[in-house]
Parts: structure tokens; C-alpha cells; sequence
């Protein structure tokens, strides 16, 4: 049981590339901490940092108040369940399990009785006595998995961690082992720092969450809090699934009431939510407004507040139907929006009726209204040279943002690197398949690259 | 033009009739005529290699000495030979003790250094790391009695020449063992890195990573080195003839073997010496069939793990 404390941690690999920018966090005794994002956001990397598996370049990473920076692995009191499992192919189950044991030294040491002890215990927990005198090979997904848990149950340890430890298993099991993992934390009742790219493992697991995007902390909260209250546009679009809808709108503010235009619609803004525009002191503005598949209405008739679509595609998952529609308010340039239907309150006609190419009618409230400041060119470039950190973006590229074309390009690029937004390269940084990363020269002396943060926190929630 | 046609033409039948015969063949028959073609030329390479030894075996039981002979069958069977190999007047057992110490202390040192040597590269991330690498593939590419004169100076500095050979051969191929690490380092990098997070978190030192989890997992390979090391003794015959420098007592089996082909001496060792090319041959024959299966799965198994 322990508390983990990370202050003002970065990571820089070797050539300059910053895996990890300024991570601050405190973990409280016995939570269950989530680290979530898409792949390359630096989550295992902050990860293996506190496990002591990579150096930290720079700040301070404390266990239960102790300075670990320095510390080998087996100093910290840690246990870490690994994606691909690591159970070392030449020992029994018994006896992976038994490995951390056998290594303690001095007053730790323990006989032999004692470890059998552990062991079983451990095993009869994630039900796998019976496997005990196998070797991993001869186990299935689920079952390696469970032995990995397992060998990291038995050691004595401060923080639980896993990394990834879901993505190899298949979509029956994984729902079945997380919620066993829900449940084994109650038995461990230890602090857990788990990793994933699943948004619906860290929502499901979570105490809280940390939403990770390019190296940087994007929100830190829990599930209800970034569900409800996303940070920022990114947050916003990665929580929930399918992901949240956001298009151009325009918010306008008569006297003291609000109301959002968008598609031809006047859709009036009341409530919480207008409280909250007035208290911030929001005027008439552009905006990019966000609202969840699920918390969009649709009528087969016209009805005030709503705006006339026609589907496109018809998902039909069961127990709901994803309906992809496009907006009929510009014809040449259609928004595609994704709308959430729970199919017990729809009649069969109804059902029938939503094919492709049906003309239905969209609205949604003003309490599930998210506003966020709209994307200016200089935002949408950062954006693009963020999303492909590792490789650069070409000025032929960036000329394609809203048909900027090349001049324009070369313009706005240049804005931009004097204010230090984004940079320019001459070499780029690759990883060999031995992992180590190396500096390869760019033919293309035009590509740019960048952290992207300020793109980041100018999207924030209004 | 016309003349060029009429000069193409005759060829396109050409190929015509020849595929047409081919195929009058049948596949069959080709496949058959292939294979007598092949083994046919693999029975000749085959004698042509098997017949020294062949030769040497017979001539191993030999009793009447004549010199060297072509013939093939011994005129008189017997174990007089083998007999002399191993009695008092022949230097042949000090031969066979040093060889022995030679490949047992080299088995030992080289097996240790390539797999340190290995596991380092292997692992370690380090400055210099690569250039390192590529220094020893360059220098791995000089032929080692280059250094032969050099060597033998310092080595006679330290007096592990003549009768003291021996420790001086020992020496010698440990010193520069550690750059045939190739192999086996190709080996340790198809064992998945996180095995080594996983026993670090554990609770496992770098050394009880390497004996616990790295060694058990790079059997093949280990056995691969320890083949290979022993048997290269064995054989070495520049080195240790010059470093012995002529006094029987430094002698390995192959140098000591080689001075019985002398002229002054072949036409009364022939038969001893052809005994003795047998008997040098069984310890390794018999290591080589005890740990084969290792030996297989050691070089090929960095190539198809991969």
C-alpha cells in the first residue's frame, strides 16, 4: 500500500525525442490509476518509468514518499503484469510463480513451505491450481495471463502495475478478465497504476483516469468526470464509443438566453448550461460544438429544433442502432454525424424504416451541449505536425489543410516556427529493431515537427 | 525485312519442336533423369571425401610397417597399432594429454567469454556499442596467423614456448575468443527483452537475470559454443607447431602426428600415425553425437526464431 508522487517528470530519449513532457501526478493509497491513450502518448513510458525500467531524464518520481529515481527495480516494491505476460518459458507455472519468491534475501527470505503456501493461495485466487505443474506453452491466453497476475500477486509489493495486460487476449476474454480484475483489486486492495488504450478498460476500471496524448496529460479525473466534463476537444472524441460528434457551430447570446446554430437550426441552450456560458461571460461566438451519439434525438417528422439528415449507413448492433447520417443543410459539403438509437423504443416499422437514404430529422438538448473553442488554421497545422510526431509533416501536406495552398503554407509554417510551435528538421529519429533509436537524415528539408501542446490547450472546454 | 523474318522463322519453329519434346518426355522421366544426374555426382563426392578415412581405418590395423602404401587392405590385421599408441615409447600419450588440456581449458575460458561477451552486446545499450561491433567484424577478418609472429615473441617473453606450450596455446585462443560472439548473440536476441524486466522486477540481479532466465533459454546455443570451442583444439595445428617450436613435449596430436609423416621417420610410424588420426577423432566424434540435437537447434534456432 503506498502512495506514488510523480513531479515534473519528462522523458527524452536519446536524439532529443520527448516521449514524456512535465507529468505531475499524485496517486492516493490504494487507487486504482488508469493511464489511457492512442499508441506513442508516452503511457507506458511514464509507466516503466516508475518501475524503474527506463531512466527518468528529468523530476522526481517518489513511493511512498521515498525518492525512487535512482532505485533499481527490485527497490521499489513494485509488481508489474507485462502485455505479452513474460512468463519465462523454461519453468512450470509453479515455479514462475514461485521465481519472485525465491530470489528474497534476508529477513524476507522464505522456506520453502512458505512459498508452496503463497503460491497456492495465488492460484486457487485466479483459479489455476490445476495448470500449476504446466509449462506456458501449453496454457491458453487467458490462462498465461492469469499466471502473470498471479506471479506479481504473490510478491510482497507497494503498487500493483499493469501494462496493457488485456490487448493480446480476444473480446469474449478480455471482458471476462477485467471484470476479474475488478474484483482481484478488491482483494489485493493495493494501489494500481494500469495502462491501456481501451477507453472502455479505463472507464470500467478506473478510480480515476489520465488521458494521455503525445506526451502530455490532457485530463486527470474520473470516468464521470471526463465523460461528462471533457477537458478538451481530444478528450472529448476519445471517451465514449462511438466517439462524440463535433462540427462548426455558431453560439448566440439575445439579452440572457443562449441558443446554438448549426445545420439551419435554432437550437435554444438552457439550464446548468446556460448558467454556466453566463458565469464564464461567453458572448456570441463561433464554436465546435460536441454532442454524444447517445444524446441525440431523431424524429421521423420535422419538429422545431431540429435539422433535416439523411442516413448513410445503418449499424445494427443488437440491443442499439448506430446511425451514420449526413447533414442536408449544404449539400456539396455534407457533416456526417453518428446518432445512438437504443432499439427497445423503437417499433419494427420504425426499425425497418431507418435504411439508407431515408430522410429523418436530428436534435439534442442544451444539457448535453460541449462547447469548445473552434480549430484556427494555426491550430489545425500544429494538430497535423502532432499527429505525426515521429515522422514530420511536409509543407505539400500542410497545403492541403483547407486548401491552404503551397504559399500560404509556407507562411503560416513560418509563423509558426518563429513562435516555436512547431520545428524544423534536418533529421528525423528512428527506431532500429533492436530498440534503440537513431538519427536518420530527411531528404525532404521541409519537414516539420512539433510537441503540438498550445493546439492542445486551445481547444479547451469552454 | 523480308529476309528477316524469313531467318526468325525457322528459329520460332525451333523452340516450337523443342518444347514439344519436352514435353514428349513427361515429367516424370525428367525427374528421374535429374535424380540419377545428382546422384550420380553426389556418389563421386562422396567417395572422394569418404575414401582418406576409409583408407585410414584399414591402414590403422596394419601390423607390417612399410611405410606409406596404396593399398587399402592390410596385409596382416592387428592391434599392434593402437598398442604402441598408448606404450611407453611412443610420445603419443603426452600428445593426447596436452591436446586434451588444451581443448578442456579452452572449452571452458572461450565457452565463458563469447556467452559474457554475447549477453553484453546482446543487452546493454552503451556508447560505442556499434562501432565496437564493426571493429571486431573487420578485425575478425585479418587471418589469425598474421599475429603469429608477434604472439610467439611475447609468449617466449613469458616462456610458454617449447615444452611449455601448452598454457601459452590456452592463452592464445581465450584471448581472442570473445569475438566469435556472433552466433550466440544472434541467439539472445530472439529471447524476448521484457523476460529480463520481468525477473528485474522481480526482484533478480543483472547476473541471476543472466544464470536463471537467460542460460536455461539459450541451452542450444551454449552447447553450440562449448562444441565448438572444445573441438577447434583438436585440430589447431599452425599455432601449436610454432609455438612448441620442435620440442616433442609441447607437442599437440596434430603436430605430433604430422612429425611422424617425416621422412625419416614414415616409413616406421605410417601405420601409428593412421592409428592415431583414429584415435585423435573419437572424443570428438562422441561429444558431437551426445549433444548433436543441441548443436542443430543452436545454429539454426537464432535464424528461425528471428
Amino acid at each position: 500500500m503506498a502512495t506514488v508522487v510523480l513531479k515534473n517528470v519528462k522523458k527524452i530519449y536519446n536524439g532529443g525525442v520527448l516521449a514524456v513532457h512535465d507529468f505531475n501526478l499524485s496517486i492516493k493509497d490504494k487507487e486504482f490509476i488508469v493511464f489511457v491513450g492512442p499508441s506513442g502518448c508516452g503511457k507506458s513510458t511514464t509507466l516503466r518509468m516508475v518501475a524503474g525500467l527506463e531512466d527518468i531524464s528529468e523530476g522526481e518520481c517518489y513511493i511512498d514518499d521515498v525518492l525512487v529515481n535512482d532505485r533499481p527495480p527490485k527497490e521499489r516494491g513494485i509488481s508489474m503484469v507485462f502485455q505479452n505476460y513474460a512468463l519465462y518459458p523454461h519453468l512450470t507455472v509453479y515455479e514462475n510463480m514461485a521465481f519472485p519468491l525465491r530470489l528474497l534475501r534476508g529477513k524476507e527470505k522464505m522456506t520453502n513451505d512458505e512459498i508452496y503456501e503463497r503460491v497456492t493461495d495465488a492460484a486457487k485466487i485466479l483459479g489455476i491450481t490445476q495448470y500449476l505443474a504446466r509449462k506456458p506453452k501449453n496454457l491458453s491466453g487467458g490462462q498465461r495471463q492469469r499466471v502473470a497476475i498471479g506471479r506479481a500477486m504473490v510478491r510482497p509489493s507497494k503498487v500493483f502495475m499493469m501494462d496493457e495486460p488485456l490487448s493480446n487476449l480476444d473480446a469474449k476474454l478480455r471482458n471476462q478478465m477485467r471484470a476479474e480484475i475488478i474484483l482481484l483489486r478488491k482483494k489485493i486492495d493495493s494501489t494500481f497504476i494500469y495502462v491501456t488504450h481501451d477507453q472502455t478498460e479505463a472507464m470500467t476500471l478506473g478510480d480515476r483516469i489520465v488521458i494521455m496524448k503525445d506526451g502530455f496529460i490532457m485530463q486527470v479525473g474520473s470516468p464521470t468526470e471526463v465523460f461528462d466534463r471533457p477537458a478538451n476537444l481530444f478528450v472529448a472524441e476519445f471517451i465514449g464509443a462511438p466517439k462524440m460528434n463535433t462540427f462548426p457551430a455558431k453560439l448566440v447570446k439575445e439579452g440572457k438566453k443562449y441558443h446554438v446554430e448549426c445545420f439551419g437550426a435554432k437550437l435554444p441552450v438552457e439550464g446548468e448550461k446556460a448558467d454556466e456560458l453566463e458565469a464564464a461571460g461567453i458572448d456570441t461566438m463561433e464554436v465546435t460544438l460536441g454532442v454524444r451519439p447517445e444524446h441525440m434525438a431523431f424524429s421521423e417528422k420535422e419538429a422545431a429544433g431540429m435539422f433535416p439528415c439523411e442516413i448513410a449507413v445503418n449499424e445494427m448492433m443488437g440491443s442499439e442502432v448506430h446511425l451514420h447520417v449526413n447533414t442536408l443543410d449544404n449539400p456539396d459539403k455534407p457533416t456526417s454525424l453518428i446518432v445512438r438509437i437504443p432499439t427497445v423504443g423503437l417499433t419494427t416499422e420504425q426499425r425497418n424504416n431507418l435504411v439508407a437514404g431515408t430522410k429523418i430529422y436530428i436534435g439534442f438538448e442544451g444539457k448535453v451541449m460541449h462547447f469548445f473553442h473552434p480549430l484556427a488554421i494555426q491550430d489545425k497545422i500544429v494538430q497535423a505536425v502532432a499527429a505525426r510526431k515521429e515522422k514530420g509533416v511536409s509543407i505539400n501536406t500542410i497545403a492541403k489543410i483547407d486548401e491552404l495552398g503551397e504559399d500560404k503554407a509556407r507562411s503560416y509554417a513560418a509563423e509558426l516556427i518563429e513562435k516555436g510551435w512547431i520545428v524544423e528538421r534536418k533529421e528525423r529519429y528512428v527506431a532500429t529493431p533492436e530498440g534503440k533509436i537513431e538519427a536518420e537524415r530527411i531528404k525532404d528539408t521541409n519537414l516539420l515537427y512539433g510537441p503540438g501542446e498550445e493546439a492542445a490547450a486551445s481547444q479547451a472546454n469552454v | 525485312m523480308a529476309e528477316n523474318k524469313q531467318n526468325r522463322e525457322p528459329s520460332k519453329m525451333e523452340a516450337l519442336e523443342a518444347e514439344n519434346e519436352k514435353k514428349g518426355m513427361g515429367l516424370k522421366a525428367r525427374r528421374r533423369v535429374a535424380n540419377i544426374i545428382s546422384y550420380v555426382v553426389l556418389t563421386i563426392i562422396s567417395i572422394v571425401w569418404l575414401a582418406p578415412f576409409v583408407f585410414l581405418i584399414f591402414q590403422s590395423f596394419e601390423t607390417v610397417s612399410t611405410g606409406w602404401s596404396a593399398r587399402v587392405w592390410p596385409t596382416k590385421w592387428g592391434f599392434d597399432n593402437y598398442v604402441y599408441l598408448f606404450s611407453a615409447n611412443a610420445n603419443f600419450n603426452r600428445w593426447y594429454f596436452n591436446t586434451f588440456i588444451i581443448a578442456l581449458f579452452c572449452c571452458i575460458g572461450q565457452t565463458l567469454m563469447q556467452i559474457a561477451m554475447a549477453y553484453v552486446l546482446s543487452r546493454f545499450r552503451f556508447k560505442m556499442r556499434k562501432p565496437l561491433m564493426n571493429f571486431m567484424l573487420i578485425l575478425g577478418m585479418f587471418p589469425g596467423f598474421l599475429t603469429m609472429i608477434i604472439l610467439y615473441t611475447v609468449l617466449k617473453d613469458l616462456g610458454m614456448t617449447g615444452a611449455n606450450a601448452v598454457p601459452g596455446l590456452i592463452i592464445v585462443s581465450i584471448a581472442s575468443s570473445g569475438m566469435g560472439y556472433y552466433v550466440i548473440k544472434g541467439f539472445f536476441d530472439t529471447v524476448s527483452k521484457s523476460l529480463d524486466e520481468a525477473a528485474m522486477i522481480d526482484g533478480a540481479t543483472r547476473a541471476q537475470v543472466f544464470v536463471k532466465v537467460i542460460l536455461p533459454l539459450t541451452k542450444p546455443i551454449i552447447i553450440y559454443a562449448i562444441l565448438t570451442s572444445f573441438m577447434a583444439p583438436w585440430g589447431d595445428f599452425i599455432f601449436a607447431s610454432y609455438i612448441a617450436f620442435g620440442n616433442p613435449a609441447g607437442y599437440n596430436v596434430a603436430v605430433g602426428l604430422y612429425e611422424w609423416l617425416g621422412t625419416e621417420q614414415i616409413s616406421y610410424h605410417y601405420t601409428h600415425f593412421c592409428a592415431g588420426g583414429v584415435v585423435v577423432s573419437i572424443p570428438v566424434i562422441v561429444l558431437f553425437l551426445m549433444l548433436q540435437r543441441y548443436y542443430v537447434e543452436g545454429v539454426t534456432g537464432g535464424a528461425v526464431k528471428g
